[in-house]
């Protein structure tokens, strides 16, 4: 009895037997058995083998399976894997809501920007007004300040009105690409004044920082 | 070759301990399910003639319990073998010390095969489990290793703690003790 002197086809011959050659390999040693007899007989052992053994004895699986140490998961892995899909739809929810503010603000102010520009701001705002559109305006509360910002009857005009928390109401007619250099300017300075205002009005004159100061809070 | 069938199998066996990690019990159901007949195959393999099942359920169980030193350096099948070629060794050592007056490798060399032969119908195959029984143990380990669960001479010699150089011998060896068996 001789072995097939050809040892990577012979070292190849389990793995043909077993099926686990890809298809380009198990091609190449399928010829080199039909032409050599040693190999042959090898192949015909090793099938005969495996047949011989590939019986194993019934194991009942569902029985091991119960006797194995559960998992040991962390508590918020856990909870992922016991509820993905609701995790998923909080996201969903999250997502459109987000969506619909952002899309909703956008829409408001493209809205106010898009009025004719031969329009006053005056006339704008009773155009919409009568028109029984609704109107869209800045609100910011201020206090008596005792000034009202005014741009000066171009395309934008700010006003802020007096009293404690009276509304001041920035009103713009026409796009901001039509206003001149001037116009901008006194615009930018009414926004200013309503930045530094303070937030907290009184009926006098208050002297006291609308900031807190740091380390107050605790007492 | 056999190295993508390899990689395929060890990538599923990987993402059902990831699962069974998670929480998620049917993985182990399924890990279970993929090896544990190998794993009765191979405790025949070694003498294992009863307490087969619990031979192999104690193989998972302390797979299991152990799965994070699992590093995936070789195939889940392979570290499974590994455990329980140890586990039936040590099974062996503790009945040798309750009966040392009787040889266990002689003993299940002479009737470690005897309760499969009525399942044997075939004339060929009684033939051929008898001349893999004549086998020493470690060449039956090693050659039934090769053929009947086509494991590399890689993952033969890790299982039963041996070179990759000796793995090859053994397996010539037997395969050559086999053939002269049936065919001369």
């Amino acid at each position: 009895m001789f072995d097939c002197a050809n040892v990577e086809m012979r070292e190849l011959l389990p793995e043909l037997a077993a099926g686990t050659l890809d298809a380009a390999t198990s091609a190449r040693v399928e010829e080199h058995v039909a032409s050599c007899a040693e190999c042959a007989s090898e192949l015909e052992t090793l099938r005969l083998v495996r047949s011989a053994f590939a019986k194993s004895p019934r194991v009942d699986t569902s029985r091991i399976v119960m006797a194995l140490p559960r998992p040991v998961v962390p508590a918020r892995r856990a909870r992922a894997a016991s509820a993905p899909v609701k995790r998923w739809i909080d996201w969903r929810i999250a997502a459109a809501l987000t969506t619909i503010t952002v899309g909703g603000l956008s829409l408001a102010v493209t809205r106010r920007f898009r009025l004719p520009p031969d329009m006053s701001p005056r006339q704008s705002t009773r155009a919409i007004d009568s028109a029984g559109g609704s109107r869209t305006s800045i609100i910011a509360r201020v206090p008596d300040t005792g000034r009202t910002a005014d741009t000066g009857g171009g395309a934008a005009s700010a006003q802020v009105a007096r009293g404690t928390e009276r509304k001041a109401q920035l009103s713009f007619g026409g796009g901001v690409g039509d206003l001149d250099a001037a116009s901008i300017e006194a615009l930018m300075g009414a926004l200013d004044e309503l930045d530094r205002a303070p937030m907290a009005p009184s009926a006098e004159p208050d002297r006291t920082p609308v900031l807190p100061v740091i380390g107050e809070g605790s007492r | 070759m056999g190295q993508d069938h390899e990689r395929n199998e060890i990538s599923t066996d990987l993402d059902l301990i990831a699962r069974w990690k998670a929480g998620d019990e049917r993985a182990a159901s399924m890990l279970v399910e993929r090896h544990a007949p190998a794993l009765a195959r191979f405790a025949m393999s070694l003498g294992q003639r009863s307490d087969v099942e619990e031979v192999v359920q104690d193989t998972f169980v302390r797979a299991f319990g152990s799965i994070d030193s699992f590093r995936a350096d070789s195939s889940l099948r392979t570290w499974l073998f590994t455990i329980e070629r140890r586990l039936i060794l040590d099974r062996r050592r503790a009945d040798r010390r309750r009966k040392d007056d009787l040889s266990i490798e002689e003993r299940d060399a002479a009737t470690e095969f005897d309760a499969l032969d009525g399942l044997v119908a075939e004339e060929a195959e009684a033939r051929v489990r008898k001349a893999v029984q004549r086998l020493s143990r470690l060449q039956r380990e090693v050659f039934l290793l090769r053929v009947t669960e086509g494991l590399s001479y890689r993952e033969i010699a890790e299982i039963v703690d041996s070179t990759e150089g000796a793995a090859r011998v053994h397996y010539h060896n037997a395969m050559r003790a086999v053939k002269e068996s049936l065919y001369v």
